[in-house]
């Protein structure tokens, strides 16, 4: 019987967050619960952090990820797969008309705005813009986590502050 | 009576260090500072002639004589006039439409063309402290922005960023003081863990070392096994298979090292030269 349910548990799909990490080959995925205080009878927050196995690099920091259980520890560390990125960071597609959304508008509706003021040469267009991570470790410095600096060394670390 | 006095002058501390590190505390860099704020460039160049805001929007100065030109030029009107202009050229980098006041984009702006102003001003006058509190709130409210822009439209923050020329670093976990004991201890591990990587990479340059005599004795044993049965009418369990296998991974391995022994040349010619 237990054994059943812990291999019903290990299909689970866990729904989390993809979190700066200094690992190269593996992603790190928080994932948000809720714990039960008997006492208070109150729910708190509480996360988990598991790394996630992720050959092709599909997830980056700050998208929301769908992840499994690995049937098989791949490290000691590495004990689930990243299956599905559900909603990339600042890009993110509305469910049901199928458009694309910046913050609680729409995209087109942003542009339509812009037109009808008159457009300038400096406006920023979304579908000529490359696709995230060409600012990546030159000018945006959020995909490894920052510490406070703690020694002069020879090369300056960025991610050092 | 000596040992006392040692004590005084000899400060101790209680650790005994095991290692030799040489620990440098960073300088303090204030928070107003370009490297500090993310900011990569200073304010942009913009001529003393050039006229005031508001003034170069006005019919009659365009056909006025040039002393009235020059009353109204931001080397005359003054700093606040001037301050203005690099507001406006920031701002008109990133600017939706024209009467875009408002979006993420202009407010960043605008906020980067008073922090460099401002960080220009420290410079001169560094204990200007009404300065020095006012720049430190607009780099914390500009970073805010930031964050929330980076959040809901990642392709416009990396814009931005490239536009105006600024950095953005995220949150670290914890901001705390910086103490001797955690540096030291950072250090420590960086030690520990350099000794043991080197101890990991001798040992497998040992083992692939003796990879290319091991393989060539294979081989030589191979062929002697497959050369005895073939005379003494035996079975052959030496297939030709496996002799080229060997014969494989032994010009792999020799091409490997040669590698390493042209790489090993050039780091003791280097050194040679130093000296």
């Amino acid at each position: 019987m237990a054994r059943n349910v812990v291999e019903a548990a290990k299909k689970f799909l866990l729904l989390g967050q993809c979190v700066p990490t200094v690992k190269q080959n593996a992603a790190k995925i928080r994932v948000k619960r809720l714990e039960l205080d008997e006492n208070l009878l109150m729910y708190f927050r509480k996360d988990e952090f598991y790394y996630c196995h992720d050959p092709d690099k599909k997830c980056k920091t700050g998208d929301i990820v769908l992840i499994q259980a690995l049937p098989q520890k791949l490290t000691k560390l590495i004990t689930h797969e990243v299956k599905e990125v559900v909603y990339p960071l600042g890009d993110v597609t509305d469910p049901v008309s199928g458009k694309k959304v910046a913050k609680e508008r729409y995209r087109e509706d942003i542009e339509r705005e812009a037109e009808l003021y008159g457009k300038t040469k400096s406006t920023f267009d979304f579908t000529k813009a490359p696709p995230r991570g060409w600012q990546d470790g030159k000018k945006d410095f959020t995909s490894k986590p920052t510490y406070t600096k703690f020694h002069v060394f020879d090369e300056n670390d960025p991610y050092a502050i | 009576m000596l040992r006392r006095f040692s004590t005084i002058f000899i400060q101790n501390r209680g650790i005994k260090h095991q290692v030799k590190l040489k620990w440098v505390r960073p300088p303090y860099v204030p928070a107003y500072k370009p490297e500090r704020s993310g900011d990569l460039e200073s304010m942009p160049e913009i001529p003393p002639t050039a006229l005031g805001k508001d003034y170069a929007l006005s019919d009659e100065i365009k056909d006025a004589p040039e002393a009235v030109k020059k009353i109204f030029s931001v080397a005359h009107l003054g700093q606040k006039e001037y301050n203005a202009l690099v507001t406006k050229e920031l701002i008109d980098r990133v600017r939706r439409h024209n009467y875009d006041e408002n979006t993420a984009e202009t407010r960043i702006a605008r906020l980067t063309g008073h922090i460099r102003c401002l960080q220009e001003t420290m410079e001169k006058y560094p204990k200007n402290v009404k300065a020095k509190q006012t720049v430190q709130e607009l780099i914390d409210k500009r970073k805010k922005l930031l964050k929330y822009l980076r959040q809901y439209d990642y392709r416009k923050f990396e814009w931005l960023l490239e536009k105006l020329n600024i950095e953005y670093k995220g949150h670290p976990e914890s901001f705390h003081k910086l103490s001797r004991k955690e540096s030291l201890r950072k250090l420590t591990e960086m030690h520990c863990e350099d000794i043991r990587n080197k101890k990991l990479s001798d040992y497998r340059n040992l083992l692939e070392s003796q990879q290319g005599p091991f393989l060539k004795s294979k081989l030589e044993a191979l062929k002697f096994i497959k050369n005895e049965q073939i005379e003494l009418q035996l079975p052959v369990t030496v297939s030709d298979q496996d002799i080229k296998k060997v014969e494989q991974q032994l010009e792999e391995w020799t091409i490997k090292d040669q590698i390493k022994k042209q790489a090993m040349k050039k780091k003791r010619n280097v050194l040679m030269d130093l000296d």
